[in-house]
């Protein structure tokens, strides 16, 4: 049985080279209430590195990554201190 | 009766007599240099004078870089009715969004992390738009230069139609700009008699533009560097420990590199400001710090870089202050 993730926002950065995709999900995660969740659509493969460093650095939890090839989806839960 | 002659419809620009229908009338150029004014008190037996690039138009040496690098992307076509996107700590930026302003172009900055309230203020009361980068905003590929990082994959994305990015760490027409312009105004100010050039490492523009052109004058002037340490808050400076050197620094024309540190810079901005009456910023009060300290002969002519002045700093002296100068009751 999978755990169902409540998305809070979602943020489409098709097309985007990084660190704009850190950038931008960064903004949204700003305004996000912990425990709130982003689900977040990339296509630069650079974000399966940068993304899950970014969580990190902030304090948010990376809850699932979704590699598909030609994009990348991420769910990050907003931490308490970040 | 008396006839009334017809007045032309404005005066003239005259530089003899400082009256200018355009303010990029005002951007230096060796007939028309910024000042060099000679530091009498803090670095005793010392020639050393510094070039007061605060009284540039738009307030700091990046005048210089900025139309210069705007004029080389509209001599090649490159600007067109695309918007503008430029990594920058705010001097480069400013100048560039009030050229934008008069071109009618749209900025984008991508600026550090830290970089002072006051320079954030001063690019949006120009029009610009700022994007506040942290250093280590790309952690895996680009550690430490977050907003020049940026400032790329803006001016990559939607195929590189919207956006033009000048790229002052790349653009040799950064270095022409001094090579031109800087230089020759030095190597002419002092007569010839210039010994040492004193500049900070940032975009390395200036320390390799003007240090091209002084050694083609005369070799054996040294050109020294200035390096600020790693995590340092000498907005402008680059440690090269922890940012990429930016490919337009020769390395050819640096006879030497100092390194300097925060409390030293502040301590000699505050100098500078209280012994000198000359409201620098802080890259300043580093870059003469080193001059200070290096063993200069007294007859000696050296040339000191001020890029700024401390007016956009404030915020960070308030913090150096401390509860100096306020009544201790």
């Amino acid at each position: 049985m999978t755990t169902q993730i409540n998305v809070t926002e979602s943020l489409d950065t098709s097309g985007v080279l990084c660190p704009l995709p850190v950038y931008k999900a960064a903004l949204v995660l700003k305004r996000l209430q912990p425990g709130q969740v982003l689900e977040l659509t990339c296509t630069d493969p650079g974000s399966l590195a940068d993304i899950p460093a970014m969580a990190r650095q902030r304090g948010d939890t990376l809850l699932k990554t979704d590699d598909r090839g030609e994009t990348q989806v991420f769910w990050i839960e907003k931490g308490t201190s970040s | 009766m008396i006839s009334r002659v017809e007045a032309p419809p404005h005066l003239t620009t005259d530089r003899q007599a400082q009256r200018y229908n355009d303010i990029r009338e005002l951007l230096p150029d060796p007939d028309h240099p910024t000042p060099l004014v000679r530091v009498n008190r803090v670095a005793a037996g010392t020639t050393l004078y510094l070039k007061l690039e605060w009284l540039n138009p738009f307030g700091s040496i990046k005048d210089r870089t900025a139309v210069y690098l705007l004029d080389g992307l509209q001599a090649r076509g490159e600007l067109g009715d695309r918007e503008l996107v430029e990594a920058s700590s705010g001097n480069t930026a400013i100048a560039l969004a009030a050229l934008a302003a008069l071109n009618g172009t749209k900025l984008t900055v991508t600026i550090p992390e830290g970089v002072p309230e006051e320079k954030k203020v001063v690019l949006r009361m120009l029009g610009a738009e700022v994007w506040e980068t942290p250093d280590d905003l790309c952690p895996v590929d680009h550690p430490k230069d977050g907003a020049i990082a940026l400032a790329r994959s803006l001016a990559a994305g939607q195929g590189g139609v919207r956006y033009v990015m000048p790229n002052q760490y790349e653009n040799p027409d950064n270095v022409a700009a001094h090579y031109e312009t800087t230089g020759p105004e030095i190597w002419r100010q002092t007569e010839g008699r210039v010994r040492a050039f004193f500049a900070g490492f940032g975009t390395c523009g200036t320390i390799t533009g003007v240090g091209r052109y002084l050694k083609e004058q005369d070799p054996t002037i040294k050109i020294v560097a200035i390096e600020p340490q790693q995590g340092h808050r000498l907005p402008g400076l680059k440690s090269f420990g922890e940012a990429k050197q930016p490919g337009i620094l020769d390395w050819s024309v640096i006879d030497d590199v100092v390194r300097v540190d925060d409390p030293a810079a502040y301590d000699m901005t505050k100098r500078l400001w209280r012994e000198e009456a000359l409201m620098v910023g802080p890259s300043t009060g580093a870059i003469v710090h080193a001059a200070a300290g290096y063993g200069l002969d007294p007859d000696e002519v050296a040339v000191g870089v001020s890029p700024d002045s401390g007016l956009k700093y404030t915020s960070y002296f308030a913090e150096l202050l401390g509860e100096e100068g306020l009544p201790q009751l």
